[in-house]
């Protein structure tokens, strides 16, 4: 090397152009740095777990497998999908959604003022106050018909980078708020139909992998999918701009009507609405076979 | 197809022997010769031969390139053999005549140098030499230091001083086309001075010459006209070494020394080369001072 | 024609003369072709072994040269520069304060100046060596070292080089100098020499073939007529008239090329200190945006030179910005990443705060970037198009072009007037084994040479310089990857890497 080197100088070649020819080993970022599980090097933010490589790829398969196998325990425990979500995200996928934070001024402003959302952070009570049309009392009512709360959400621990993990944290925090604005329901269907929005709209791959859930949805479930729920997904996520940078408290106060538009989202169909009216059609027709069977009995 | 031999080590040593037995065929130009109706040097022939190159002397893309190409060489013989010389060579005011000066490559070239004091060329052929002057005109710095006169060596006035001799008498590419050298030859001594030199290039007479500028480069490639050279009249140089040393029983003017020589080589890309021991081979240049 | 002018004529052009004889006689020529008025264009014009147009470092460069050598200083020589010389014959700069215009200089251009004896006229506490660069891609990060002793640490064993040797290496990568200081030093160079006949402040009006008139022909020579009337016949024509070079109009030269679409912003900047390694281990920085790579090179003290290669939009966002601001986005250039580039370039203000808070988030080492901008010299941020530009000859009968006549490329390499320096060296060379051969320098056939080995070595210096920024003018992730990774295969692969740098360097043949 040094003789080769020695030789390339010693020629009347323009340095500059060595210089951008010739490589040294590359300058690694310190939490790229590689090191085992014996080794572990100290967390970069409170909470934060750094994994080897091959803890990251063993757990992001374990998560996915299990809340495949186990949707019931995914949806009403958090954490598969947590695991699932900050295993894959890394280092691509977090990294561009904060990328992408950066480019407007409410992302930078989000990523500077780190708002969170909780219920300490947003008086639920006051939303339920402001008028009905507005996007806070839209968001309370859809917590209230749910059940839910804004508390129920899990810390990231696996994201490396300290930013990356709040742009996780919100990301978590925001996904009641595109509930809310959709309209859709905490069901398994609902929250596919939402994962699909999401996987196109923010390109998370836990999004992406979570859609493969429609596969553990009943036959008319899948169908609606497929036929109305998918195709809304789809077109909804690339139309809409990026949610990521919502500075939604914000925007509590504004018409959701609005606020909808702006952001360039159309409400699905009301798949509570359609529930029931299945519900309803499949009552109907019950009733009716007792009757037209009742009526062939008399005769 | 038929015509590629594949060379081996018995071929080659016959092909060798070929090229050393060339010149053994064709007598030695330097043979006598009894009557000289002639009183010229020049062939007429030859004369013929070069007005119709006249037009192209000039053009560097023409025939002439390869001339053009091997100026600058002879410039660096000349040096070299200035550089032999026990005394040093003047810096200034050298007389240079160029006998068959042609369209004046190098008259002009020899007039540009510093050194120089006055040029003259001369050439039988009157067409190349209108070519020559109209050249010249197109520097004015050869204004007063270049001159052009038709004619031979022998129309040349003898000279009766050492102020009308010269320090540098040059036949480049010419002797090959005189039908009896020696007697030219003879004619060309009188005009160099004590000291001077007499600088010439030609071509040896081997299988290799006939074959690159005969073959090749008339008949094969056409980048000379044909007729240009007539290969048996080509000298070796160890031919010009004997008439200028009085060697082998040649008539021997006297009053030369300290022969020099350089062969060259034209390699197509690169252009020409010296190559030492080449002299035997092709294209080489000649030059012997005359006894102080 | 008067006859004892012509005569006088014909004894200045032969080769053989007494030097002062001839400086008398050209003054006492100049007198009389005053009175007679052979400025006029009625009369026929002054002849010259060399008429250079521009007044350039190329065009300086080539008369200091010329007039140098022993076996050229014979030749009668003229410049024509549309500008006034005044200002580089005045030169006498504050110390703090530098000119936005520099240029790195190699250690071959330096000892070539060195050699025609016009480095001794520069500066030095001007002129800033730099033994180490380090260049990085400003997508992936993948730094590139360099340093001439090779050694590890980037500025290992450089040393104190400003009073060293020129010309020898001497750790030395390049020489940062401002052009106006290398272009007065050839001035003063070629003023200690004499005998250059300097037209300052004259513009070429026109350039015709001259006439067949009784005492020449000068059909095949070049006439130059000035705005001040003065006519010129030019055995050799040197174009060294810059980028739209009348010279090469003439020539019938075609110039070839395309617009980058980019400007390259240059400022005069002050930092928090020296440079990392001190006044004695300075570094020269450079890192690949999409946009255009952005350098920082360093001069005397605390003072650099920036060279940011942006679009023109972003460039003219950058100049509106206050000193604070644009220092805080030059600070940013080097050391945040596309995002928040992308994002600070479409605000008006507020860049400084803004920088501040995402150095916080950014990781970078503070030793492998420059130390922090603190200050922007005033007036001097301005930018230039860049442009990339090839002569399809550098050659034609009694012209020669030079420098940016021949060529204009990317400033990333640093490498525009040291090509130009290449040039007069080579055009010089050559016309010195013509005047030894007694050839005619100004023939094309005779120029052959000068113009073959600068085209192809300018040739493929230019398209490395380009390629390079059109590889680095993306962030396609896979063209990211790619480079980032065909870098470290040729790297590894010695063989390949000093056969890619012996064709760079301009050696010929294959092998």
């Amino acid at each position: 090397m040094s003789l080769l080197r020695s030789r390339i100088l010693n020629s009347n070649l323009p340095r500059e152009l060595i210089a951008t020819c010739t490589l040294t080993p590359p300058h690694r970022e310190p939490h790229h740095r590689q090191f085992s599980v014996l080794n572990r090097p100290p967390p970069n933010y409170e909470g934060h777990v750094p994994l080897t490589k091959t803890e990251r790829v063993g757990m992001a398969i374990g998560s996915a497998v299990l809340a495949f196998l186990n949707p019931r325990r995914a949806e009403t425990n958090k954490d598969l999908i947590a695991t699932l979500g900050e295993t894959t995200s890394q280092p691509y996928f977090i990294t561009r959604l904060r990328d992408t934070m950066l480019l407007t001024p409410s992302g930078r402003r989000i990523l500077r003022l780190r708002p969170r959302i909780t219920s300490s952070t947003l008086s639920l009570p006051h939303l339920r106050s402001l008028p009905k049309n507005t996007l806070g009392h839209t968001y309370a009512l859809w917590l209230d018909r749910e059940g839910v709360s804004p508390d129920t959400r899990d810390a990231v621990k696996y994201i490396d980078d300290e930013e990356c993990a709040y742009v996780m944290q919100r990301y978590r925090e925001c996904h009641d708020f595109y509930h809310a604005i959709t309209g859709l329901p905490v069901w398994r269907e609902g929250e596919v139909a939402l994962k699909g929005f999401e996987a196109v709209n923010l390109g998370l791959p836990m999004a992406g992998l979570s859609v493969a859930a429609v596969a553990t949805l009943k036959k008319g479930e899948r169908s609606r999918f497929w036929g109305v729920y998918g195709p809304w997904a789809v077109e909804n996520g690339v139309g809409a701009r990026c949610l990521i940078d919502v500075f939604w408290e914000e925007l509590l106060e504004r018409d959701v009507g609005e606020v909808r538009r702006e952001l360039g989202i159309e409400m699905p169909v009301d798949l509570r609405g359609v529930r029931k009216a299945e519900r309803e059609r499949r009552r109907k027709g019950r009733e009716e076979g007792e009757r037209s069977g009742d009526g062939l009995g008399i005769n | 197809m038929s015509s590629i031999i594949p060379i081996r080590g018995t071929s080659l040593r016959n092909f060798n022997l070929l090229l050393q037995t060339a010149p053994r065929l064709v007598n030695s130009q330097f043979r006598p010769h009894t009557t000289s109706s002639n009183p010229s040097s020049v062939n007429p022939i030859e004369v013929s031969h070069f007005n119709a190159l006249a037009s192209t002397w000039w053009d560097p893309h023409g025939s002439s390139r390869l001339l053009h190409l091997m100026n600058p060489l002879r410039h660096d013989f000349i040096k070299r053999c200035h550089a032999t010389q026990p005394t040093p060579v003047a810096k200034e005011g050298l007389r240079y005549l160029d006998i068959g000066c042609g369209g004046g490559i190098f008259a002009e070239s020899a007039a540009r140098l510093g050194s120089t004091g006055t040029v003259l060329g001369i050439d039988p052929t009157p067409e190349v030499l209108a070519v020559a002057r109209k050249h010249a005109r197109q520097d004015p710095g050869l204004q007063g230091k270049l001159e052009y006169r038709n004619m031979s060596i022998e129309g040349l006035p003898k000279p009766t001083s050492l102020n009308e001799q010269y320090d540098v008498l040059t036949l480049f590419e010419v002797i090959e086309h005189i039908t009896h050298p020696a007697d030219f030859l003879d004619a060309c001594r009188d005009h160099v001075k004590p000291g001077g030199w007499v600088i010439l290039s030609t071509i040896a007479r081997t299988w290799t010459s006939w074959f690159t500028t005969k073959l090749m480069a008339e008949d094969v490639a056409g980048i000379v006209p044909k007729g240009t050279h007539d290969w048996g009249k080509y000298i070796n140089e160890e031919e010009l070494r004997a008439y200028f040393l009085g060697e082998q029983g040649m008539r021997s003017p006297p009053g030369w020394n300290g022969p020099q020589v350089m062969g060259v080589l034209y390699v197509p890309g690169v252009g020409w080369r010296s190559v030492t021991g080449s002299e035997k081979v092709g294209n080489y240049f000649f030059g012997i001072r005359r006894d102080e | 024609m008067n006859p004892v002018l012509s005569s006088l004529r014909a004894r200045q052009l032969s080769g053989v003369r007494c030097r002062t004889c001839a400086r008398l006689l050209r003054r006492e020529k100049r007198s009389f072709a005053t009175a007679s008025g052979a400025g006029d264009p009625e009369g026929d014009p002054e002849i010259y072994d060399v008429v250079c147009v521009g007044g350039g470092p190329a065009g300086l460069s080539l008369l200091a040269a010329l007039r140098s050598h022993p076996t050229t200083s014979r030749l009668r020589l003229a410049l024509i520069e549309t500008q006034s010389l005044t200002p580089l014959r005045t030169f006498a700069p504050q110390p703090d304060s530098y000119s936005n215009r520099c240029s790195s200089l190699t250690p071959a251009s330096v000892g070539f100046l060195d050699g025609i004896g016009a480095w001794r006229h520069v500066r030095r506490e001007r002129v800033m060596s730099y033994g180490g660069m380090r260049v990085w891609d400003g997508v992936s990060g993948e730094s590139i070292g360099f340093d001439v002793d090779g050694g590890g640490g980037g500025v290992e064993g450089v040393k104190e080089e400003r009073e060293g040797t020129e010309g020898s290496n001497g750790g030395v990568v390049a020489y940062m100098n401002e052009n106006v200081n290398l272009t007065s030093a050839l001035l003063r160079r070629i003023e200690e020499l004499g005998g250059v006949d300097i037209l300052e402040g004259e513009k070429v009006e026109d350039i015709a073939f001259g006439e067949d008139t009784p005492t020449a022909d000068l059909t095949s020579w070049p006439v130059i007529t000035t705005s001040s009337g003065t006519r010129l016949a030019a055995r050799l024509l040197v174009g060294a008239d810059g980028a739209n070079s009348p010279v090469r109009t003439f020539a019938g030269i075609e110039s070839r090329g395309w617009d980058y679409n980019r400007v390259g912003l240059v400022a005069t900047l002050k930092l928090s200190g020296p440079g990392w390694g001190g006044e004695g281990k300075k570094i020269a920085y450079q890192r690949f945006l999409p946009t255009g790579p952005v350098a920082m090179l360093p001069l005397p003290g605390n003072m650099s030179t920036l060279v940011w290669s942006t679009t023109p939009a972003l460039a003219a966002r950058l100049k509106s910005l206050s000193p604070e601001d644009f220092c805080a986005m030059v600070n940013a250039a080097f050391r945040l990443r596309t995002p928040d580039l992308k994002f600070l370039h479409t605000i008006e203000g507020g860049q400084k705060d803004e920088v501040s808070w995402r150095e916080t988030h950014t990781k970078f080492s503070r030793e492998q970037v420059p130390q922090d901008v603190v200050a922007v010299q005033p007036g001097s941020i301005a930018s230039f198009p860049l442009k990339f530009r090839h002569a399809d000859s550098y050659i034609s009968q009694r012209i020669a072009l030079v420098g940016d006549a021949a060529h204009s490329v990317h400033p990333l390499a640093g490498q525009g007037l040291n090509q130009g320096q290449g040039d007069v060296e080579a055009l010089t060379q050559n016309i010195i084994y013509n005047v030894e051969h007694g050839a005619d320098i100004g023939t094309r056939m005779n120029l052959e040479g000068y113009g073959k080995e600068r085209y192809w070595r300018n040739h493929v210096l230019m398209g490395v310089v380009d390629k390079l920024h059109k590889l680095y003018a993306t962030e396609n992730l896979g063209v990211v990857r790619v480079r980032s990774l065909g870098l470290g295969i040729v790297d590894r692969l010695e063989g390949v890497k000093g056969w890619v740098m012996r064709r760079a360097a301009g050696e010929r043949g294959l092998f």
